[in-house]
């Protein structure tokens, strides 16, 4: 299912608009840098950071010239790790959220659409999975299970964070399906899905994107939270999470540099993403500008609930 | 209202149910036991022997029928990690998580409602511009990136507070009266102001929100135009309607609340329900997982239950 | 702060020497509170269920053995045994019988007289497969204990072996009947009297907070003089931060300091290095078996070229150093040096990339396009598996990945949580693992895990060669030390010329402890043998050694 459906007024405008939004200007041009340095980082350095360059003469060595975020306790070159890492966390976050928003997408549409005892079964499920604390649930299934590969880490983030966007398709498309276009194809006999499809989904692609945007700097965060607790990509291409991790028993011993570099570069892409998560939303959501009395709590507030951290 | 009230509670109840059982049945299917630890000299033929003991070695949907029984007899099983039964281990843990995060919560939402306020009423000031670009940055910061700056910082690099745990693990117990109260004092503060923080960004946030789509209602300007001093306005009559959806941002927070405490917890080593779900799972403690996932989702349950209440009580439209 | 802090100290010194209530135990030559900064709590604290080392070491403190083993950890007949518990032992002419005389003067820390009738329930505890103890296997010539009066035990034997003294003396503690009897066997485990302890050792047990906490107090009493310590705390400490604390001053002592940076200690103001040398040694093995198969060659190990081949490609003086920084200890072969009969002459092959590369080459393995070697098709690709619970072992796993990989042999390295591990290497579920062996005293312990009996048990990867059985038989046998040596260095050239795996290093594990303490000697065996002589000198006290016997406050 394709959900980063383009809305109804055309996205060369919401560029636009982007560029024109001073936040967003910078986050997407960190968001680019971040893209192409871990498109084209490894290719320049030649290397994936794996090498130990000399284990005895090389360990530990200090951000120098040849080596700017020096090297780690293996004599690995750590600039060309971080370079590395930034596809495994990209990766990981983008194919994450992309699982989540297919599934939270159509549940909630689905959920809101068909109404009833049918509706009413779906959200206490959802209820249920939205009461169990995520970040425990992760720790519990990733390492009862361990080693769980990439993919499986990646199956299992997606899995576990679509609950409060599901809640949220839902609300709006029950609110769509009072619309006098969808319920006039209700009438003409259009079959249901093809309502969802073509009626109901951009309705809900404003929270969705919005949604998503935040979603990939919080599963960032996530995994490499998860990553410090020991849980989640190993050895040797590791995520920034990772790295991070690895550094910990060194920075004691003097060694700053090897927490220092992947911990900001985690910090300053979740907060890329977050800047244009709400840059959008201002964007996208014009109740949330001009103000309304209308139903509080609004949905502008409530869209970025589920993103309040680890979720 | 009351028949809302009931069906919440029922609603409640199939929620709790429900993951129960979803719990029990991803921990049983793990691959391991609470006998399959590490331990060089124990024989397979020992690790079989106490398994039969403790019923590991029947099918899971026998285990699954066995366990509720003893749930619904009020026993929660034998935790092999604490060497005690798993309701007295939760019943250490469960409060020593909920001091920290209760107090972290109540703090963040009393900072985080008045910087929140203070930013929409001078929205585009300097106070706003500010505040609004450190709030996201430490938003952005992850839970134990943040709680590991500030321990290094006020642990090691500028030692005045203890480094974790939840009293001086040696000494506690050999202080007076008054000296262990400040002791645990002393552990509490870093632990705290560290959730408390990376907590009040998430609120400030919303409390803005709320608070530019109070302020430029019909009411404000008659209150406004009615004389009121602009403190009065602010305050009371803006504030109390901004305030509902926060009462619903409680309830919803909590899942994120409690997630944050685990790697608090962790950095820390403060001994709460995050320590004793690690201890848990790294001896495959399964009794002991499965209870630590219950009551954390039980807890969630109960706190939206209360935002429930609470936005029933401030929004008269809910009551109909 | 500092100094104000000082001045308390000084203080409080003064103020206990002068006055008359202050207790005995703060000024004079006894005194003193250990803070044992641990990164794991006991799995169990009841000596039939001890299966890890702070369990070990907690036993060792609060009960007593009959008799104990000498420093040189000797186990073959009584040569080197100590008296303990037992205050003599009378052999039978036969040899099939010992009788050991319980000391009249020891007491449970309850003041209950120890009698043999202690000793028989033990030995009953250990042997019973209601309990379940991972005891029992070493019990198995035990035929059984009679007492033949109260203070006079004898110990039953099914026949005359080498180390049957060793086996009942050593590998098993005493523990009271009168508190433990009434409860049936198979609740032992879960019954809240075995989370106390009521032994007859130098310390006795104050309370055990499970997940976080233990402390043993010196028992004044005691028929062997009181422990010169007042108190041993065990807290239970993230191993991030225990290193910290030693070089702080707030903990007392560490078990294995991170090795590479054991320089740290030299200079600091608090803490110090204390070396102990273990017995134990860690390797790389290579299953000759396909995973989980037990007859089905393995594709790339079952070959001794390609196996000498890898043993040659790695570098193992500079992984030593990476490591353990100037003090690793490079492993000879299936033994540690620290082994009784260890053998220094015996070298496995030396480090040559050029004939690791060609060896490889002329085996078939040839390097493809894409700089990995192959041999019909099929990658020189294996899985290596090790638990996180080695800190040493996790970074070996990433260092040998790197060197096999220079020479087109690509590993995938999985460090699995030991509850993912254990399983595997049971079951032969592996490519390659990184194993280490703690062995007991006796070469018994070498058949366990190079013969073929031990297949099935400690022998995971199924090594077996006849000649090594032979030999190490023959070793066990010898009741003359000099031939069990010649046997035993034998049976190691023929374990290493079979190369069945690459050996890394010995275990040497480098303590830290408070320059405050005055240490007695440690032992191979447990660094805890005489902690109950370890001291602290009137003049170097500071606040919490002066807490005094006291009970905490509830």
């Amino acid at each position: 299912m394709n959900s980063a459906r383009p809305l109804p007024d055309s996205s060369k405008t919401l560029f636009q608009r982007l560029r024109a939004h001073r936040s967003a200007r910078w986050a997407l041009v960190v968001i680019a840098l971040l893209v192409v340095a871990a498109i084209f980082g490894p290719m320049i350095m030649g290397s994936t950071g794996i090498e130990q360059l000399d284990i005895v003469g090389l360990k530990s060595a200090p951000p120098s010239w040849k080596y700017p975020f020096g090297t780690d306790q293996f004599s690995r070159n750590l600039l060309a790790r971080v370079l590395a890492g930034a596809r495994v966390s990209l990766a990981v976050a983008t194919l994450a959220v992309l699982t989540s928003v297919t599934i939270g997408t159509g549940f909630g549409l689905v959920s809101g659409y068909v109404g009833g005892r049918a509706d009413a079964a779906m959200m206490r499920l959802l209820d249920a999975f939205l009461s169990i604390p995520r970040v425990l649930l992760l720790i519990a299934v990733l390492s009862l299970w361990s080693p769980v590969r990439l993919p499986g880490l990646i199956l299992l983030l997606g899995v576990t964070g679509w609950f409060g966007l599901s809640r949220l398709v839902r609300a709006e498309t029950i609110a769509a399906r009072r619309l006098d276009y969808v319920e006039a194809a209700r009438a003409l006999g259009v079959p249901d899905w093809r309502i969802m499809w073509r009626h109901l989904l951009p309705n809900v692609a404003t929270p969705v994107i919005v949604s998503a945007t935040l979603a990939v700097g919080n599963v960032i965060a996530l995994e490499a939270g998860l990553a410090y607790l020991g849980i989640g990509a190993r050895d040797p291409t590791p995520s920034w999470g990772a790295i991070f991790q690895n550094a910990i028993p060194y920075v004691a011993a003097g060694s700053w540099w090897m927490l220092l570099f992947p911990g900001l570069a985690i910090v300053i892409t979740v907060l890329a993403f977050n800047v244009l998560g709400d840059a959008l939303r201002d964007i996208l959501d014009p109740r949330q500008l001009h103000g309304s009395t209308s139903a509080p709590p609004s949905v502008s507030i409530l869209s970025g609930m589920e993103t309040l951290k680890n979720g | 209202m009351r028949r809302h009230l009931v069906a919440r509670l029922w609603q409640s109840l199939i929620v709790v149910v429900l993951v129960t059982t979803i719990s029990f049945v991803i921990i049983r299917l793990a691959p391991g036991d609470p006998f399959s630890y590490d331990a060089g000299n124990l024989r397979p033929e020992i690790r079989d022997h106490w398994r039969e003991q403790f019923g590991y070695n029947q099918p899971v949907p026998v285990q699954f029928v066995h366990y509720v029984t003893s749930v619904l007899r009020g026993q929660f099983g034998y935790s092999f990690a604490m060497h005690e039964s798993v309701s007295k281990a939760l019943a250490e843990a469960v409060p020593r998580t909920l001091l920290l995060g209760g107090v972290a919560l109540g703090l963040s939402f009393l900072f985080g409602v008045v910087v929140g306020v203070l930013q929409a009423v001078g929205r585009g000031g300097w106070f706003d511009r500010i505040s609004t670009s450190t709030l996201v940055v430490l938003y952005s910061l992850p839970d134990f990136w943040g709680a590991l700056l500030i321990l290094l910082i006020f642990a090691y690099w500028w030692p005045i507070l203890p480094a974790g745990n939840i009293v001086d693990s040696t000494l506690h117990d050999y202080l007076s009266g008054w000296g262990r109260i400040a002791d645990r004092l002393k552990h509490l503060v870093l632990p705290v102001s560290a959730l408390t923080l990376l907590t009040t960004a998430g609120v400030a946030r919303f409390q803005r929100a709320a608070m530019l789509d109070v302020l430029p209602a019909d009411y404000i300007r008659t209150a406004r135009a009615k004389g009121l001093t602009e403190r009065e306005v602010i305050w009371k009559h803006a504030l109390r309607t901004a305030l509902t959806p926060m009462v619903t941002l409680l309830g919803l927070a909590l899942p994120g609340l409690l997630g944050g405490t685990l790697f608090i917890e962790s950095v820390f080593s403060w001994p709460g329900m995050g320590q004793l779900a690690a201890a848990a799972i790294s001896r495959r403690d399964y009794d002991l997982v499965t209870a630590v996932v219950v009551v954390g989702s039980v807890i969630v349950v109960i706190g939206n239950l209360i935002a429930d209440v609470l936005h029933m009580a401030i929004d008269p439209r809910v009551r109909e | 702060m500092r100094k104000s802090f000082f001045l308390v100290a000084a203080f409080s010194a003064f103020a206990a020497c002068s006055s008359k209530e202050g207790s005995q135990s703060a000024a004079g030559a006894t005194g003193g509170t250990l803070i044992f900064a641990s990164s794991s709590d006991a799995d169990a604290i009841f000596p039939p269920f001890v299966t890890d080392i702070t369990g070990r070491m907690l036993e060792d403190q609060i009960f007593d053995r009959l008799a104990e083993i000498g420093p040189d950890l000797r186990t073959v007949g009584d040569q080197g045994f100590s008296p303990r518990l037992a205050q003599k032992w009378v052999w039978a002419p036969d040899s099939l019988s010992i009788a050991f005389s319980i000391d009249p003067r020891a007491r449970w820390h309850d003041g209950k007289p120890v009698t043999a009738a202690d000793v028989r329930y033990s030995f009953k505890t250990y042997v019973d497969p209601k309990v379940g103890s991972p005891v029992a296997p070493t019990l198995t010539n035990l035929d059984s204990v009679s007492v033949r009066d109260s203070l006079t035990a004898v110990a039953w034997f099914k026949k005359r072996t080498p180390e049957q003294f060793y086996d009942v003396a050593y590998q098993v503690v005493i523990f009271p009947e009168h508190v433990y009897g009434n409860i049936p066997p198979e609740q032992l485990h879960t019954s809240d009297a075995t989370r106390k302890l009521v032994g007859s050792g130098r310390f006795r047990f104050v309370k055990w907070d499970a997940g976080s906490r233990i402390e043993i107090v010196s028992d004044t009493a005691n028929f062997r003089g009181r422990a010169k310590l007042d108190r041993v705390i065990v807290v239970k400490t993230d191993p991030a931060t225990e290193k910290a604390q030693l070089l702080s001053g707030q903990a007392d002592f560490m078990e294995a300091f991170p090795p590479d940076q054991i320089a740290k200690l030299d200079s600091n103001a608090f803490a110090r290095a204390l070396a102990f040398p273990q017995l134990g040694y860690t390797f790389m093995a290579m299953n000759v078996f396909t995973p989980k198969s037990k007859t089905v060659p393995h594709p790339i190990f079952s070959d001794i070229r390609v196996r000498r081949a890898l043993s040659m490609s790695v570098d193992r003086v500079a992984m030593l150093r990476n490591v353990f920084g100037e003090r690793g200890r490079l492993a000879h072969g299936p033994f540690p040096m620290t082994l009784g009969v260890a053998d220094s002459t015996i070298h496995p092959a030396g480090y040559d990339t050029t004939a690791a590369k060609a060896m490889l080459d002329s085996s078939g393995w040839r390097v493809g396009p894409n700089g990995m070697r192959a041999k019909n098709g099929r990658p020189l690709r294996f899985t290596l598996i090790s638990a996180t619970s080695s800190i040493t072992r996790g970074l070996y796993g990433v260092l040998l990945q790197e060197q096999f990989r220079k020479i087109g042999a690509q590993v995938d390295f999985d460090n699995l949580d030991p509850q993912a591990y254990l399983p595997r290497m049971f079951a032969g579920d592996f490519d390659a693992i990184l194993g280490s062996y703690g062995t007991d005293p006796s070469v018994t312990g070498t058949k366990q895990n190079w013969g073929t009996a031990g297949i099935g048990g400690q022998n995971f990867f199924r090594y077996s060669n006849h000649t090594v059985d032979a030999l190490l038989d023959s070793a066990t046998s010898a009741f003359d030390p000099a031939k069990m040596k010649t046997y035993s260095s034998r049976a190691f050239q023929t374990i290493i010329d079979d190369i069945p795996a690459i050996w890394l290093y010995d275990l040497l594990v480098v303590n830290a402890v408070n320059r405050r303490f005055d240490t007695a000697p440690t032992r191979a065996d447990g660094w805890w043998a005489n902690l109950a002589d370890w001291s602290v000198a009137p003049n170097k006290r500071i606040d919490r050694d002066r807490i005094g016997l006291a009970q905490p406050k509830p």
